[in-house]
């Protein structure tokens, strides 16, 4: 092996393109960072945003209590209708995982926070976040990119001649006449290439997180050491299935341009159109319900809901002139009519569309079920779902996300409800007692679980590839 | 016609040609001798162009050729040692091709089959795919190429090596005839007997360098072998 | 000359088997990708016909109600589906197409369909603009790698050039040649494309997307035309097939996956979007100011729907609102929008030393699914949006609320909702689109000069030997 090395690295081509994998794999991790940084922050506004308008609620409504502020029907902080409303909304966040910077994902494309009201789910719960969709259509540059796409050609340009170099040049035949198995020498050969290859693949990234976790730009979270490795694993799965493809190529003996030009078929079938065909077919397998239909039904049940609360919204507003009707008295508060006819419409508007976005749930759930049973078709697939996984920024933490804020609004609502119902007006102690979001990260068992399905769904095709490849170095031609 | 006036070529310190002067006029037969890396085929790729001199200049029929590379091609036709034709098509559809090239108009079928006749290749091979033919039937729809271009001057590589006695004897035959027509032939070989008994005149070439310059009077009265032998060994 | 060359050229290519193959390949991923293109666009059509012509139907059949409670339930306005989205879906995937137009606020669109879609959408969407500017230069790259390379190698090159031909029509012959090949593929491709679009057009939209369809392939033509020349030129300066395909799969990778992420990252960096934070707090602040400053000034406070406004007002304080937004929203999503059109400028500029980025650009904006045209649909959905709310404001004004405390009381007949006219977007034409994509047209043009240059000077300079 050590000779390998040697005459290896006399081979300017292998520097160049591990140079070239470093610089790389540097652009794409200060990328990721960068992005994710960015990300952070807006969601750190959004929490101070949050946390400055209660603050400034609560003055508000030590004032009017003493005495020195009159309430507005709009901006009045002691009406639970309109605290549970669109005036007292507050923000459920997704806050980033500690490997987010590794694989950005769909983060830009699922929303990460979601503005909780009392109001139907289909009203608040919608992408928010604004970007040109032009970026949204190219993606992103970050290491996972670089991996799946990037990492097997640089395998491919210092691996594809691995055999049909030696043949061609006719030192196979002095080599094989030493005591020496074909199986030693190729794995000799590989051993080196993946050093020079995977050292900076999982070496570099794994360094710099740790740096940026000691700096404090990333999350920390549990067990995020346990994931790296997994990460590590996955990546090594990911390449180990090319590697093996290259030797069972060149096992069949065929030319080194021969090589080059299968390998670079495989690559544009498995990476490039193979996950675009399964993305089609699982949407068309278990297709998205219509979300204009949605629309529209939610329209429709709002006029109905109206339709029944007529009398309610066609009410009036006693404060005008009267500002005191706005004033709690005796922990009770007047309620305008209005107000109560659209917390009405809203109840009635959310029950009745929980169903159907039940099914949209649903539905989601299924495509990810079945993308994770065919994906096995395409190693590139399941190597960018496992790194978006780990990297927290994946469809299934997503899907937490979005129960996590449903059962938010549950308590929410929970809180809100009995008090419209009684009029009872808030006091500041209230605001202590109001719901907050809080996150519940993934169990680090169900990511590694996952992780593992991943590593082994890459590892099977390698099996294949390699038992395919010792059977016909059977018959190998050395000359 | 084919003219070289101190002929310079050189590949970093290494000299492949000094000062070489050559004028074979219509109607000459000039073989070059010369060991493996002489000179001779250096001397070919000048006249057509492939590389650029370092010094002097070369001319077909009065055209420089390094300041007009495709007019000076009009006057010339190049058979090189290996003649390669594309594979897939056959024998006819390569030389209908190629001939239409150097003469910018399409050669009729009947034209191409005399052609064919000219050259010795039998009219069931010719619509065969030329992958199937051997080393001298491609060399035979080459030369077929040069006679519909019917070019005042021949460069040939090395044209007998690989041919049998009895296909280097009717090669020998086409150049005479294209000699009594007037084209001048220049012809690079190491096949002595054919020098002998084609050249009109001989030269051979030692490192680069012209070291006899034999009229067909010398040739008929000089040991050709003794005298090549004699500078290869010095 | 040419032809012949040209010819011997297709001949060849035909009879090695190439063709079949990477064309045989492509020909049926460009035909699965029409299919599921047409079945989905026809889906979605239908439904958004029905959908908005419930929509307006719902509305004119109201009971009376006040007119308020009316914008504000409001209407939805559905984007029509582009008759184009079949072959180039463009950035549909990320934006919406239903937008909501309520009272007081304008809207964005609701959902797009990327919050639904799975993890592998980030590789993309099987379309024929996707294949046509990711495997187009790569089967260009395959049919012509060795073109003057392996000739040279197998010495072929050096015999033709003894013939006495211009090596610049040598390249314009080898270059007719795979421009052919490459037509192989396009034209029945655009014949099942123009079939499609066709069969999927409205009424009277037929011709325009006819119109469309021409200009969107005349300009993939230029586009592989960029990529034919660059091959060959690339396939004249390299000493071996070997390097020539290397170097050219290296350019095709660069270009097609690397450089639209690598410039998105930098237009990300350089001129960012406002959070939705940023802009919400800008626009509202923005509004309030404007609000404020017109309550101040008509009804001398800034204390909303108090004892300052009497109720008979309430038509005249609601118009008054509505009015003085229209111009502050139209400055913050101005801003916001044009600054997306310049970012896409840049892009399209950059098409010079990338031209997947310009092609990319001119292909949606012939498709009818780039920003451009879904800015003219929000902005024709927030001038209906404004038609109604200003109709419901001025029936306010004329019959202002009467009794005391019975706000809201006023019920408006249904003659009122029968004088909102239904929603009508038309999409813009496609000399419209043409005009708006003279820009990535120019850069394509430029592209295929800058490439037929390089390609004659490296023929004219190459080595025969």
């Amino acid at each position: 092996m050590r000779q390998e090395f040697k005459l290896l690295s006399a081979e300017r081509s292998l520097w160049a393109v591990g140079l070239m994998f470093l610089l790389l794999i540097g652009y794409a991790v200060a990328n990721g960072l960068a992005q994710t940084a960015t990300r952070d922050r807006a969601q750190a506004a959004v929490w101070e945003a949050d946390q400055s308008t209660r603050a400034a609620q609560r003055a508000r409504l030590e004032a009017i209590r003493a005495g020195l502020a009159t309430p507005l029907p709009f901006d009045n902080p002691a009406d639970p209708s309109g605290m549970a409303g669109n005036y007292g909304g507050h923000h459920a966040v997704l806050p980033s995982a500690a490997l987010g910077p590794v694989a950005l994902g769909q983060s830009d494309l699922f929303p990460s926070q979601f503005r909780v009201t009392n109001q139907s789910r289909v009203g608040f719960m919608n992408p928010s976040d604004i970007e040109n969709p032009w970026h949204l259509l190219s993606g992103h540059f970050d290491l996972a990119f670089v991996l799946v796409y990037l990492m097997p050609l640089l395998i491919f340009a210092v691996s594809y001649n691995l055999l049909s170099a030696e043949r061609e040049s006719g030192t196979l035949r002095l080599l094989l006449s030493q005591p020496l198995r074909l199986r030693t020498l190729l794995a000799g050969k590989l051993s080196v290439r993946a050093v020079v290859l995977l050292g900076p693949a999982v070496l570099l990234p794994v360094g710099v997180l740790l740096l940026a976790r000691q700096a404090g730009l990333t999350g920390t979270g549990t067990a995020a050491g346990t994931t790296t490795m997994w990460w590590a694993f996955l990546v090594a799965a990911y390449a180990l299935f090319w590697f093996a493809l290259v030797v069972a190529v060149n096992a069949f003996g065929a030319s080194s341009a021969t090589n080059a030009m299968v390998l670079v078929i495989a690559w544009v079938l498995l990476v490039l159109v193979a996950p675009v065909l399964l993305n089609l077919a699982v949407t068309q397998v278990v297709p998205t319900p219509s979300r204009t239909e949605l629309a529209t039904r939610t329209r429709v049940l709002t006029a109905e809901a109206m339709k029944r609360h007529a009398d309610l919204l066609a009410t009036d507003y006693e404060h005008v002139g009267r500002g005191a009707a706005l004033l709690p008295q005796d922990g009770k508060i007047n309620i305008s009519a209005r107000a109560l006819g659209n917390y009405a419409i809203q109840r009635e508007l959310d029950d009745a569309l929980r169903p159907q976005l039940e099914r949209f749930d649903r539905q989601q759930q299924h495509q990810q079920e079945l993308l994770g049973r065919v994906g096995m078709l395409s190693p590139a697939a399941v190597a960018f779902e496992g790194m978006t996984a780990l990297a927290g920024t994946g469809a299934r933490r997503h899907a937490r996300f979005v129960a996590q804020t449903v059962d938010f609004h549950k308590t929410w609502k929970g809180f809100f409800y009995p008090l419209i119902d009684n009029r009872t007006a808030l006091v500041p102690q209230d605001f202590d007692r109001v719901p907050a979001f809080s996150w519940q990260e993934e169990p680090p068992a169900l990511v590694h679980r996952a992780a593992a399905i991943a590593v082994f769904q890459l590892l099977m095709p390698s099996l294949l590839l390699f038992g395919l490849a010792a059977w016909r170095l059977r018959r190998l031609c050395v000359s | 016609m084919l003219q070289a006036t101190s002929l310079t070529k050189r590949y970093g310190t290494h000299t492949a040609l000094d000062r070489l002067d050559l004028d074979i006029r219509p109607g000459d037969i000039y073989c070059l001798l010369g060991a493996n890396g002489a000179g001779k085929t250096t001397t070919i790729n000048l006249f057509l162009n492939f590389i650029e001199p370092s010094e002097g200049t070369v001319a077909i029929n009065g055209v420089d050729v390094t300041r007009h590379p495709v007019a000076s091609k009009q006057f010339v036709a190049y058979i090189p040692e290996q003649v390669t034709l594309y594979g897939t098509l056959s024998g006819l559809e390569n030389l209908r091709f190629f001939a239409g090239l150097a003469l910018g108009v399409e050669l009729p079928r009947p034209r191409l089959l005399e052609l064919m006749t000219q050259v010795g290749l039998d009219h069931g091979a010719v619509d065969k795919r030329v992958s199937g033919y051997s080393k001298g039937m491609r060399q035979k729809v080459w030369i077929a190429v040069a006679l519909a271009k019917d070019a005042k001057a021949l460069l040939l590589d090395e044209p007998t090596s690989g041919l049998d006695p009895h296909a280097a004897d009717e090669f020998s035959g086409l150049l005479r005839r294209a000699a009594d027509r007037g084209v001048a032939v220049l012809t690079t070989t190491h096949d002595l007997f054919h020098a002998q008994h084609t050249a009109t005149r001989v030269g051979i070439m030692k490192r680069g360098v012209l070291v006899e310059n034999l009229d067909s009077e010398a040739i008929r009265k000089t040991d050709l072998q003794a005298l090549y032998l004699k500078h290869m060994r010095a | 000359m040419l032809l012949r060359i040209a010819k011997r050229e297709f001949v060849e290519r035909l009879r090695d088997g190439r063709l079949h193959w990477a064309v045989g390949l492509v020909l049926v991923l460009l035909m699965t990708a029409l299919f599921v293109g047409y079945s989905h666009q026809s889906e979605a059509r239908a439904e958004q016909q029905v959908a908005q012509a419930s929509e307006y139907r719902d509305w004119l059949r109201q009971d009376r109600r006040h007119p308020h409670d009316a914008a504000h339930q409001g209407m939805h306005a559905f984007k029509p589906g582009a008759a184009m989205a079949i072959v180039d879906p463009g950035i549909n995937p990320y934006i919406g197409s239903t937008i909501w137009l309520q009272a007081h606020r304008q809207s964005e669109v609701k959902f797009n369909p990327a919050q639904d879609a799975t993890g592998l959408q980030r590789f993309g969407n099987l379309s024929v603009g996707w294949i046509l500017q990711v495997l187009g230069p790569l089967l260009v790259i395959v049919l012509g790698f060795n073109a003057f390379a392996g000739e040279r190698e197998q010495g072929i090159l050096r015999q033709t050039l003894s013939l006495g031909i211009s090596p610049v029509r040598l390249l314009l012959g080898k270059a007719a040649a795979l421009l052919a090949c490459v037509g192989v593929l396009l034209i029945p491709a655009a014949l099942a494309a123009a079939f499609a679009v066709t069969l999927g057009a409205g009424e009277g939209e037929r011709m325009d997307a006819l119109l469309r369809l021409s200009a969107w392939a005349a300009g993939y033509v230029l586009y592989l035309g960029i990529f034919v020349f660059l091959v060959l030129g690339v396939s004249a300066a390299s000493s071996t097939s070997r390097m020539a395909i290397t170097l050219l799969l290296a350019l095709w990778i660069g270009q097609t996956v690397m450089a639209p992420r690598m410039l998105s990252e930098a237009s990300r960096a350089l001129s960012p979007t406002p959070t939705r934070l940023q802009f919400n707090q800008a626009l509202n602040a923005d509004l309030k100011a404007t609000s404020d400053r017109m309550w101040q000034q008509t009804f001398g406070t800034t204390e909303r729907w108090g004892k300052d406004v009497p109720l008979s007002k309430w038509g005249v304080a609601l118009q008054m609102d509505d009015q003085s937004s229209y111009p502050v929203y139209d400055r913050h999503f101005g801003r916001l929008w044009d600054t997306w059109e310049g970012q896409q400028r840049l892009q399209e500029w950059s098409g010079l030393a990338f031209p997947i980025l310009a092609m990319r650009a001119y292909s949606m904006g012939m498709a009818g699914t780039d920003f451009a045209h879904h800015r003219t649909f929000s902005t024709a959905a927030e001038a209906y949006r404004r038609r109604i709310q200003d109709l419901m404001s001025a029936d306010l004004v004329k019959n202002a609320d009467t009794g005391g405390e019975r706000h809201f009381s006023y019920q408006a007949s249904p003659d009122l909702w029968a004088s909102v006219p239904p929603f009508s977007y038309r999409a813009p034409s496609a000399s419209w689109a043409l005009g708006h994509q003279a820009r990535s047209l120019l850069v394509l043009l430029a592209g295929l000069s800058l490439s037929a240059l390089f390609a004659t000077f490296t023929t004219s300079r190459q080595r025969a030997l």
